[in-house]
């Protein structure tokens, strides 16, 4: 049977907007990543005048007022990665593997201490460890009858410094260990435990080395953080008498401003980031270690007898030092007259409170946070989605590009990226210096790939066969996008743009160099206060701070999903 | 615009009146501008406004003290204070006006130097309260009614009474390079705050900078604003302080607080504070009347009682209990030397204490 | 007239050069109203075939016609909602936030039907389907079978000119899947579309299909009817993927007999090859075993020795061996019982021995 001569089909003639804006998202990345980067690389180059240079350069490389601080970084960096390795590694396998009481509990300390921002934490173990004032020193003088002068802890030191990175970055270790460890199935260490291997054994040579690519991009994580951090070296190292990389370049910014030698200084910064994350990839990649075989069983829980108490107390432990003593000491000085004195019924008093509610910049940086956190969520979800759907289905060509920007920013630190964008629009045609814009293209660009990522991991839980159920019964990509999966996303969403609000409000190092009086925020606002000597204050406003953060994240982890109860696999 | 030298020069005397900073120099016109007072026309037209922006270096507290006096007197204006150390202030400012950002209406710096600057840019407005035309001393004036002497006072060494005696206090700069106060000292720094640059200039003209590189021996904890040694110390975090506000010292003690204050026996480096009107200005009406409310008797004395500093105006009473400022001895101030000197003495200062 | 049409249709994936090929060349004819199962083992292309069909992914070479209108060619593919298909999914694709009645009505819906048409039609579907009191469910409260009605429901009340399935059954248990079976094709000759099948189970091709395309490889080996493909393979593949086969190999040695184990076997089926050795296929029941020599008139009788017997219940399931070694599998009546070693005669009627092609 023949066919007769075939018409060309017919497009029926309505607008697709599909492809514009999965275009129009393309651009926009772009536009967010690639200009502020390549400005860097321009002032890199340049001197003041504007000609080509090395100049920059070859002063970071011999003068050692640069020189010092990579090194210091470079020791902090390495230091408290190692710290955190060696305290969350054994706390993830405790969590995951054996039946240490309150798991649930120590899990949902870690992620306070995630929460709190680090700066905040520095604050905070100032005013717990400052040599003399400090509560820890003085309880310690109290009780052995030390003299004046002695003290258990000086904050104001590398070591206080290292000690307080880790603090607050130990949770990415613990994270992905403790992850990494409740997928490896019961099996294997039954496997193990046959062939005659007790616990420490199985635990040496079976789960460790399962775990250990987890562990080394924790580690790779932690100490990128270190790097990168600026608050937390402003506050204690500057005391100390000494500059990391960030408050170097937080200090080329001071007038006279140089921001030839400050992008110059932030380049090492960035190609380091870039190269760890890429040896991070490659190590995760590696298929020796993932699990082959057959279906698994749910991991066994090693007894631990009696020592399970002990470890329960030794993981309380290490958690009084991110969030039980710090929130004290901040409790402490928010609510009593001096910071160094210990509160009482009868000397506990609102001042503070009072003092800080009154101030006049204090409004205007409540409202400017709150303002910022909610555009910043709202957009960066959206773009978020946009293109996680664009990269799980594979919806244009080029996706993988769109995946690659999507999460270059996290390799760009927040301190580099606020300089960039200093440079980039503080400037004609853009001129958005001192506007909440700059601020707001800042947020979001730092925020997204961790959006992305959650939005990513979401699609893919999502079986594109739902989709495909729908467009084959007549709906379009858009219509399938909004009947099917944005209402199953509806949780994902929600529990994304919680994350995006909260760590808008804690960020500084990329603020810190793009605010003015009228687009302050509150992490910019503590930290002034902090030079100034405020703690009273500080307190307060880091309190209030905290009390806002738990509160989203606490609404965003209750949230009723519609239809979950039912939505079992179908 | 070429730069005029000063064609004057006070030399500091055991005089009641203040002695005058050299930013006060000659006239470029014959006249000042004539004095302001206070009309209820101004006054309707900053209410109009509604609010005025004040960038300043004073120590929180007293600035909020006085903005809230000022809504307090005049309501319907509302003030909001901007507070960071007065090379941030100047810093900020400068960034502001590049980018054609006119968000400030009054600014008071402890650098007088910053006056100079913005002065010879052009961007400020004059303005004469009438007070400033009719009490105030002329060195504390600017002859083109630019700005004039809002506050003065002094950094002076201090000391935790708790943690050392009277007798072992020291009393000269000197007496902190002894090795018995090693690591037991806190200083702020010239980078941030004006107060500290014009000590740090007047200290390394007088002492010269080899005092600073032996200084820096001593282990000293290095804080940023000038207000907060004295805060350190009330806190008991360190011994003695090296440079702090004299009028922070003075409300910490005056509230109980456990510190004394001690005039080093080479003079305590002297400090002014002008306030000046910005000519792009975006609340001009009420920038106004906030400056003649901070210049009048009401305003000054409110300084001196709540805030401890120094005032210029002839009536303003001192508060007892301090010592009278006549008695101290001074360091010259030179705000013409700090303006040329400010990046090299930061410079300086970075290279030996290395932050 | 043909309903649907693969001409030389090719997939490639990944790079031009060097990609895995999915479908190499495919071309078939669906007549309008037909059943048609693609069946083949996983990796064979099927599902490609199926979704190049729906118009989620774009050949790479060739064409897909529907009636007379070109709908994908390489270059160019008219959008799955344009196709006037329906699809029911290996694995349901049920809406988990919608119930069983909003996921029924939602192609109703797109198509802005006026609410009492999509009542009517949805109460008709449901009734046919027998999912009446379950509307109001959500698709995590069903039995897979119930789930698998749901699928089928919602793709039939669109009343889609080409219904394709995607091993709709191969998540359901044995007893369902025959159930289901039947309630396949008794759907589709109620309504009348054109159906294409995909699976690998060739009981589900046999029960319900008017054509079978067996395919392998990217390439359709054989395409014929249910009978056509059992009784007369054509490639060994074929041979051997539908009901198990033996398979001898032997020369051609004159008049339609291939050379097997000292005898000259006759064939029927495609020609022998001139040289080299060709291989003949005879279906393990079709082989006659016994104890006691046939007569002389018999063709195609070869000794052989038992290896080994497997009671079965309603038959036993012998693996002999040939004088020259070839081990053949034959499938005999319960009753009798030869013992492992014992010396059988096994007729092979030249009918049943098909030479293949390839």
């Amino acid at each position: 049977m023949s066919v007769a001569a075939a018409e060309p089909f017919v497009r029926r003639p309505f607008l697709d907007a599909s492809r514009p804006i999965l275009w129009g998202c393309a651009a926009l990345l772009c536009a967010l990543i690639v200009l502020p980067v390549s400005w860097l690389l321009v002032f890199g180059f340049s001197n003041p005048a504007g000609a080509f240079t090395f100049e920059n350069f070859r002063l970071l490389a011999t003068d050692p007022s640069f020189l010092e601080p990579m090194v210091t970084t470079l020791i902090i960096a390495v230091s408290s990665s190692a710290l955190c390795c060696a305290i969350a590694a054994p706390m993830g396998w405790l969590v995951a593997r054996t039946d240490v009481p309150l798991g649930r509990t120590i899990r949902a300390l870690v992620t306070a201490s995630f929460v709190t921002p680090p700066f905040l934490g520095a604050i905070a173990w100032e005013l717990l460890a400052a040599p003399n004032s400090g509560l820890l020193n003085q309880a310690y003088r109290a009780l052995t009858g030390a003299p004046q002068d002695d003290a258990l802890f000086n904050i104001y030191s590398l070591g206080g410094l290292i000690f307080v990175i880790a603090t607050y970055t130990f949770p990415y270790v613990f994270v992905l260990v403790a992850n990494a460890l409740e997928r490896i199935p019961g099996e294997l260490e039954d496997a193990s435990a046959i062939l005659g291997g007790r616990i420490w054994y199985t635990a040496r040579r079976v789960m460790i080395p399962l775990a250990l690519p987890a562990l080394l991009a924790g580690a790779l994580i932690a100490f990128l953080q270190a790097m990168t951090l600026f608050g937390s070296p402003a506050i204690l190292a500057l005391p100390s008498g000494f500059h990391t990389m960030t408050t170097k370049i937080w200090s080329l910014f001071q007038y006279p401003p140089k921001p030839e030698l400050a992008a110059a200084a932030a380049l090492p910064l960035l190609v380091l980031t870039v190269v760890l994350l890429r040896t991070q990839r490659g190590l995760l990649g590696r298929r020796g270690y993932t699990v082959v075989g057959g279906k698994f069983g749910r991991p066994r829980r090693i007894r631990l007898g009696a020592l399970k108490w002990a470890a329960l107390a030794a993981c309380l432990a290490v958690l009084c030092l991110p969030v039980f003593l710090p929130y004290f000491a901040l409790f402490n000085a928010a609510f009593s007259p001096s910071a160094s004195t210990l509160i009482s019924p009868s000397t506990m008093t609102l001042q503070n409170v009072q003092f800080t509610f009154e101030l006049s910049t204090t409004k205007v940086a409540l409202k400017n946070t709150f303002i910022l956190g909610t555009l910043a969520a709202t957009l960066g979800t959206g773009l978020a989605l946009v293109i996680g759907y664009i990269t799980a289905r594979r919806a244009v060509a080029g996706h993988r590009v769109l995946a690659f920007l999507a999460t270059a920013p996290i390799a760009i630190p927040g301190i580099v990226l606020g300089v960039g964008l200093f440079l980039v629009y503080a400037r004609p045609p853009f001129q958005l210096y001192g506007t909440l814009w700059i601020l707001l293209i800042a947020y979001i660009t730092i925020e997204l790939p961790a959006a992305y990522q959650q939005m990513q991991s979401a699609f893919r839980s999502v079986h594109p066969e739902l989709e495909d159920a729908s467009r084959i019964l007549g709906a379009t990509r858009l219509q399938a996008l909004g009947h099917v999966t944005a209402p199953l996303l509806r949780t994902s969403v929600i529990a994304t743009w919680c994350f995006i609000f909260v760590s808008v409000i804690r960020e500084l190092s990329a603020a810190i160099m793009l605010f003015t009086s009228e687009t302050k925020v509150v992490s910019v606002l503590i930290f002034d206060l902090k030079e100034s000597g405020d703690l009273g204050a500080i307190a307060v406003l880091g309190l209030a701070m905290l009390l806002i953060t738990f509160a989203v994240v606490i609404f965003a982890n209750r949230i009723p999903g519609f239809g979950v109860g039912r939505m079992r696999a179908a | 615009m070429t730069k005029r030298n000063p064609t004057r020069r006070d030399v500091l005397g055991g005089t009641a009146a203040l002695a005058a900073a050299t930013v006060f120099a000659a006239p470029a016109r014959a006249e000042a501008p004539a004095a302001a007072s206070v009309t209820p026309t101004l006054i309707e037209a900053a209410r109009k406004e509604g609010k005025v922006v004040w960038y300043t270096s004073v120590d929180l507290p007293v600035a909020e003290r006085v903005a809230k006096a000022f809504e307090a007197k005049y309501s319907g204006i509302s003030v909001r204070v901007e507070r960071s150390g007065a090379e941030r202030v100047f810093q900020r400012v400068g960034q502001e006006y590049k980018s054609n950002i006119h968000a400030v209406d009054v600014v008071q710096s402890s650098d007088a130097a910053h006056f100079i600057v913005w002065k010879r840019d052009g961007i400020l407005a004059p303005f004469v309260p009438e007070d400033v035309a009719k009490h105030f001393p002329p060195e504390h004036k600017d002859p083109d009614g630019m700005f004039a002497t809002w506050r003065a006072w002094l950094s002076v060494i201090g000391y935790n009474t708790k943690q050392v005696k009277a007798e072992e206090a020291p009393k000269s700069f000197a007496d902190l390079l002894d090795p018995k106060w090693t690591g037991k000292i806190v200083k702020a720094h010239p980078g941030y705050s004006g107060t500290i640059l014009t000590a740090t200039y007047q200290m390394s003209r007088d002492l010269g900078w080899e005092y600073f590189e032996k200084l820096a021996k001593q282990r000293i904890m290095q804080v940023q604003s000038s207000a907060d040694p004295p805060k350190k110390l009330a806190l008991g975090e360190r011994a003695v302080m090296a440079d702090g506000n004299e009028y922070n010292m003075f409300r910490i003690k005056e509230s109980g607080g456990p510190v004394e204050i001690v005039y080093p026996t080479e003079g305590a480096p002297l400090i002014v504070g002008p306030n000046a009107i910005f000519k792009a200005a975006p609340n001009p009406n009420a920038a106004r009347l906030l400056q003649s409310y901070m210049f009048s008797a009401e305003g000054q004395q409110i300084n001196v009682d709540i805030g401890g500093l120094r005032s210029v105006h002839p009536g303003v009473k001192e508060k007892p209990g301090r010592r009278p400022f006549a008695e101290i001895k001074k360091m010259k101030d030179d705000p013409v030397a700090v303006e040329k000197q400010s990046d090299e003495i930061k410079a300086h200062y970075t290279r030996i204490f290395k932050v | 007239m043909s309903s649907v049409e693969l001409r030389g249709l090719t997939k490639r994936f990944g790079d031009r050069h060097g990609g895995a090929v999915a479908v190499d060349g495919i071309s078939l004819r669906i007549d309008h109203g037909k059943l048609i199962c693609l069946l083949g083992p996983s990796g064979c292309g099927k599902t490609t075939t199926l979704r190049l069909i729906a118009g989620f992914i774009e050949p790479t070479a060739g064409e897909i016609f529907v009636g007379s209108r070109m709908v994908s060619s390489s270059g160019h593919a008219l959008p799955p909602e344009q196709r006037n298909m329906s699809m029911i999914f290996q694995s349901y694709a049920l809406w988990p936030h919608m119930t069983v009645a909003e996921n029924v009505a939602y192609g109703l819906r797109l198509r802005k039907l006026d609410r009492e048409t999509i009542k009517t039609k949805l109460a008709a579907i449901l009734a046919t389907t027998r999912l009446a009191e379950l509307a109001d469910r959500y698709p995590g409260e069903l039995s897979g079978g119930q789930q698998q009605r749901v699928g089928l429901a919602r793709a039939l009340v669109v009343e889609p000119e080409t219904l394709l399935l995607d091993e709709p059954l191969s998540n359901l248990d044995a007893n369902l899947r025959e159930e289901m079976r039947f309630e396949v094709r008794r759907l589709h000759d109620a309504y009348r579309y054109t159906t294409i099948y995909v699976t690998h189970d060739q009981a589900e091709a046999m029960t319900a299909s008017d054509l079978i395309a067996v395919m392998n490889a990217g390439r359709i080996e054989q395409a014929g009817t249910p009978e056509e493909i059992y009784l007369r393979p054509r490639t060994e593949f074929v041979a051997r993927f539908i009901g198990g086969s033996n398979i001898l190999r032997g020369r051609n040695v004159g008049g339609d007999r291939a050379d097997f184990a000292g005898i000259a076997l006759r064939c029927d089926g495609a020609k022998l090859a001139a040289s080299g050795e060709t291989a003949v296929s005879i279906r393990p029941h079709d082989i006659r075993l016994s104890t006691a020599a046939p007569d002389a008139s018999c063709e195609n009788v070869v000794r052989a020795t038992v290896v080994r017997q497997v009671f079965l219940g309603g038959s036993r399931d012998y693996m002999v061996e040939a004088p020259d070694g070839t081990q053949l599998r034959v499938i005999a009546p319960a009753e009798q019982s030869i013992p492992p070693g014992a010396a059988v005669w096994l007729h092979l009627p030249p009918e049943r021995c098909r030479a293949l092609a390839e």
